[in-house]
């Protein structure tokens, strides 16, 4: 409509002083910022919609009125300084201060003041443009409030780009990893992470850029000076303001300890296992010893005839025989090096049931075996052996008045790799339901004092070493109760281990 | 211990032939003198029976037996003076055997003779029952067998 009263063209802007005036006057109505006007001697001239909504005057109000109304009395001294400056016809820039409400609520603002000239340049007031800092310094203080936070922790926190770029670092990532903020920021994330483990992280960035959450991921990762740091992650996206996903944050928390701590608990049951295997083996060979013993005093006896003698000797070698087997067969894996070898598990379960035998025979359990494994596999022998003692020695526990112990090992077919399974079943009383769900807890036992509750725990971490899985079942219905432990220990799982890792001693 | 299937490989070695030991000249006239008796126990045959073998030579009458029920059984018969037994046997231990036959014979003396070092709980179980006997750790020499048996008469 405008056009057609001016009769300017649409294309062309309006340059007549009045429409550039009107031009002014739209953008000062509309602006979100007070825009205030004044004469020298500080009193308001123009007060625009932006003042009225955030000082809460409108025009009528305070245009005529000294400009210290909105200055809390304690700043009125900056007004003389504000008006000296003005009149010598420089620019306040930025003027972070504190103004007062019509509400006389005082609040957080920053201003901007020029001077206003005339046509023939001199000045005859102030113009001030000034905007409500409440917000921004809320978020601030929020601000400075959580990195103070993310600074005092003991946990590193570092922040990364969808790149793997390092953008943030604290306190706890300087003390984790030994790095300061201004080596590492800008640094790739894979500087951390051993060279055989940097799969992780394009795993770790494909399920970022999802937006999933990944947490307590148990890895090791490197310090400066090269040295292993076993840590727990958990990687969290950082989304913009749309949403979008723009980085991750991972917080990383040092268990070396308790890594150190599980360590020491799995060193002391496989004393605490060699120790129980001792004795039962002990129990074995000094049986036919006792035996031998007798029966060589028995030969050397003076009124013998040839024949007697030789009765007597001949069952001393066969019992010595016995000594030779049992001990070939128990003793053989404390030769176990810790480096995996290719061996049948059959002949493992067979050392660990010769070990128990007389246990087994005194105990009145029947075993029933069905070895179909035919394939060698490759794994750690004494940590399997002590596995299955474990479950074999938990299995006689639980069948103090007889039963029968099963025991298959069969090769399964799967498709991230065959693996062989073992499966050990009992008769006995089996485990309560509200127990089930611990018995691969640390210090769990239901034995009292004679379990250590860590039998099972570490049978856990051993068949998980080998890349294996570990489950349990059981039930106490009467007449039909039992337990039965199935594990898989795949073809390709003790070579897996990462030299790097910082799980090998 | 009955192992079904076909894959285990018990570790005996070839099954022990019975064997007939042979009876000491005076045992004919044993009923002449009268010899301490001792009873004999355990599930491992040849060690039972050799160790009879080797007491019978030392003068003493025995009787062996290779579990704890036929152990009962034969107690009443043989009414003995000494009871030398194993611990670890199937069915009913050493130590259950010798807390019964006491309460049956107070006279009886008692000697346990066991290869294992892992019978603390057994152990530990009888002496809270007011039980304390004598162990010989297996193996053991037979004169030493002998020295034992005849301390435990002297005491």
């Amino acid at each position: 409509m405008t056009q057609s009263k001016t009769g300017t063209r649409p294309d062309r802007p309006d340059l007549s002083i009045e429409g550039i005036r009107n031009f002014l006057a739209a953008i000062i109505a509309s602006s979100d910022d007070a825009i205030i006007s004044k004469d020298l001697n500080g009193i308001i001239t123009s007060w625009n919609d932006g003042a009225r909504r955030i000082f809460g005057y409108v025009a009528e109000e305070m245009v005529g009125q000294p400009i210290l109304r909105l200055i809390p009395i304690e700043l009125h001294h900056e007004e003389d300084f504000i008006l000296s400056k003005i009149r010598s016809g420089e620019r306040i820039d930025h003027f972070e201060t504190t103004r007062m409400k019509k509400s006389g609520e005082k609040f957080p603002i920053s201003v901007t003041i020029s001077p206003i000239k005339d046509e023939s340049g001199t000045i005859i007031g102030a113009s001030k443009i000034a905007r409500d800092i409440s917000e921004r310094r809320r978020l601030d203080d929020s601000r400075y409030r959580l990195a103070a936070i993310v600074d005092s922790a003991d946990d590193a926190i570092i922040s990364k780009n969808l790149d793997g770029i390092i953008t943030s670092w604290n306190n706890g990532a300087r003390r984790l990893f030994g790095y300061e903020p201004e080596e590492i920021v800008g640094q790739s994330i894979l500087t951390l992470i051993p060279n055989n483990l940097r799969h992780e992280e394009e795993e770790i960035l494909r399920r970022l850029r999802v937006g999933d959450n990944i947490e307590h991921y148990e890895t090791t990762r490197l310090s400066k000076q090269g040295e292993i740091r076993e840590v727990s992650i958990t990687v969290s996206p950082i989304r913009n303001a749309k949403g979008e996903v723009i980085g991750a944050s991972k917080i990383a928390r040092d268990v070396s300890n308790q890594k150190k701590v599980e360590r020491l608990a799995i060193e002391a049951e496989k004393i605490a296992t060699t120790g129980r295997m001792a004795a039962a083996i002990a129990h074995e060979i000094n049986n036919p010893l006792a035996s031998v013993l007798n029966l060589v005093f028995l030969a050397r006896q003076p009124d013998l005839s040839n024949q007697e003698i030789r009765d007597f000797l001949e069952t001393a070698e066969s019992e010595l025989e016995r000594v030779s087997h049992i001990a070939r067969q128990t003793l053989g894996y404390y030769r176990d090096t810790g480096k995996p070898s290719e061996v049948h598990l059959k002949d493992l379960m067979e050392n660990v049931l010769s070990v128990y035998r007389s246990k087994l025979l005194a105990h009145d359990i029947t075993v029933e075996s069905r070895f179909t494994d035919l394939r060698k596999i490759r794994v750690r022998t004494g940590e399997v052996v002590q596995i299955f003692s474990n479950v074999v020695c938990n299995a006689i526990d639980a069948m103090p008045h007889g039963g029968t112990l099963s025991i298959r090992t069969t090769r399964i077919v799967r498709t991230e790799g065959d693996a062989i399974q073992v499966v050990i079943s009992d008769t006995g009383s089996g485990i309560a339901r509200e127990h089930l769900d611990k018995v691969f807890e640390p210090f769990f036992t239901t034995k009292g004092n004679l379990g250590t509750g860590i039998g099972l725990w570490v049978a856990k971490q051993l068949v998980e070493r080998h890349g294996g899985q570990i489950s349990i079942s059981s039930s106490t219905d009467r007449g039909n109760s039992g337990t039965i432990v199935t594990m898989t220990f795949p073809f390709r799982g003790a070579e897996d281990e990462g030299v790097g890792s910082g799980r090998e001693r | 211990m009955v192992y079904l299937g076909s894959v285990i490989c018990l570790p005996e070695g070839r099954p022990p032939r019975p064997l007939e030991f042979p009876k000491p000249a005076s045992e004919m006239h044993r009923h002449s003198v009268q010899k301490p008796r001792v009873l004999v126990v355990d599930d491992e045959r040849i060690l039972a029976d050799t160790t009879a073998a080797i007491l019978r030579r030392a003068g003493f009458e025995t009787m062996a037996a290779y579990d704890g029920f036929s152990a009962l059984d034969n107690a009443a018969s043989f009414n003995p003076d000494y009871l030398l037994t194993d611990i670890m046997m199937p069915v009913m231990n050493g130590i259950e055997l010798a807390i019964t036959l006491t309460k049956m014979y107070p006279a009886l003396r008692i000697l346990l003779f066991s290869g294992q070092a892992g019978i603390a709980n057994i152990l530990e179980k009888s002496s809270r029952m007011g039980f304390e006997f004598p162990l010989l750790a297996k193996p053991v020499h037979p004169m030493k067998l002998v020295e034992s048996l005849k301390a435990l008469r002297e005491n």
